[in-house]
């Protein structure tokens, strides 16, 4: 996280990029919260109008399994 | 030239931070690692509980500070032990640097000791000291942009003081827009909207802490 002063590892976070099909108006505010808060998740951007969707986050503490399962439990396909 | 391997500095710290988590164990004294801005109000705030509750809690503080004793010289006019540590710029306390001094604390006759880091909203919350939670302290003057933006901190805290509410009126700070952040990034964190000037919110910081240490001594009257 801060890659600055270089003080800790955090620097090693993971950020993928890829596309989700099916967002709505209406689920995306809710996919980009719930994705916030799993564990290791720092930050999330959607693109609704093309599914484009941007994650940071530790795999020390997140599994992709369980950021991939945030979209099949909102009835979206990520395609990563 | 040497290379720094991080993720060694960080396992030697989480080391260290453990064998300070079982000392404090041990003892039954309860560690608050507060965080915050340069300026969010962690010593108001401290300053506040000092006067509240020292005469119920026994307590000491451990105050990070890049090069001066300001803030230790505010918390030593309450009567509490207070040790100063200088990073000479470094920006965060870490586990190394309390295990260091605890020699200093009588932690026999201790309730609650507070590790009130420097005032940083990034690299104190990646550094573990022993603590049994971490705090934040947001003033609103810093903006309800800031939990999305350093959500590390709001991570890793247990809870979150939002400072200064008295100061609303004057500002665009959102308070409903900067909670749903913040619970958005770590739904199980306590929020509380304080002012150390009005004192609005207080009692409820009170309670939160005197409920924690409570628990702490629990824990470990259960254990033997």
């Amino acid at each position: 996280m801060c890659t600055d002063c270089g003080c800790s590892a955090q620097g090693s976070n993971t950020q993928i990029k890829f596309f989700v099909k099916g967002y709505q108006t209406d689920n995306v505010d809710t996919v980009e919260r719930t994705l916030l808060g799993l564990p290791g998740v720092y930050h999330v951007h959607i693109h609704a109008h093309d599914g484009e969707t941007t994650i940071d986050y530790s795999p020390a503490k997140t599994r992709l399994s369980e950021i991939t399962g945030v979209f099949t439990k909102h009835g979206l396909e990520a395609v990563i | 030239m040497e290379i720094q391997v991080m993720e060694d500095i960080l396992g030697r710290n989480d080391q260290l931070a453990s064998e300070n988590q079982m000392l404090f164990a041990k003892r039954g004294v309860f560690v608050l690692n507060l965080m915050g801005s340069p300026g969010s109000g962690k010593t108001s705030l401290l300053e506040k509980t000092m006067a509240a509750l020292k005469d119920n809690l026994r307590m000491a503080v451990i105050e990070g500070d890049l090069f001066t004793s300001k803030d230790a010289d505010r918390i030593a006019k309450y009567d509490v032990p207070v040790i100063q540590i200088n990073t000479s710029g470094g920006c965060h306390l870490d586990a190394a640097m309390v295990q260091k001094v605890l020699q200093e604390l009588d932690l026999e006759n201790l309730d609650l000791l507070v590790v009130e880091n420097v005032g940083n909203l990034v690299c104190p919350a990646e550094f573990n000291v022993g603590e049994d939670v971490k705090a934040v302290v947001l003033s609103i003057t810093e903006g309800d942009d800031k939990p999305l933006k350093y959500p590390l901190i709001f991570k890793e805290s247990a809870i979150a003081v939002l400072n200064k509410v008295d100061l609303l009126p004057y500002t665009n700070f959102d308070m409903a827009a900067a909670k749903k952040d913040i619970t958005s990034i770590h739904p199980a964190i306590s929020v509380l909207e304080v002012s150390c000037t009005s004192s609005t919110g207080v009692e409820a910081w009170y309670d939160w802490l005197k409920e924690k240490v409570a628990a702490k001594k629990m824990a470990v009257n259960a254990h033997g």
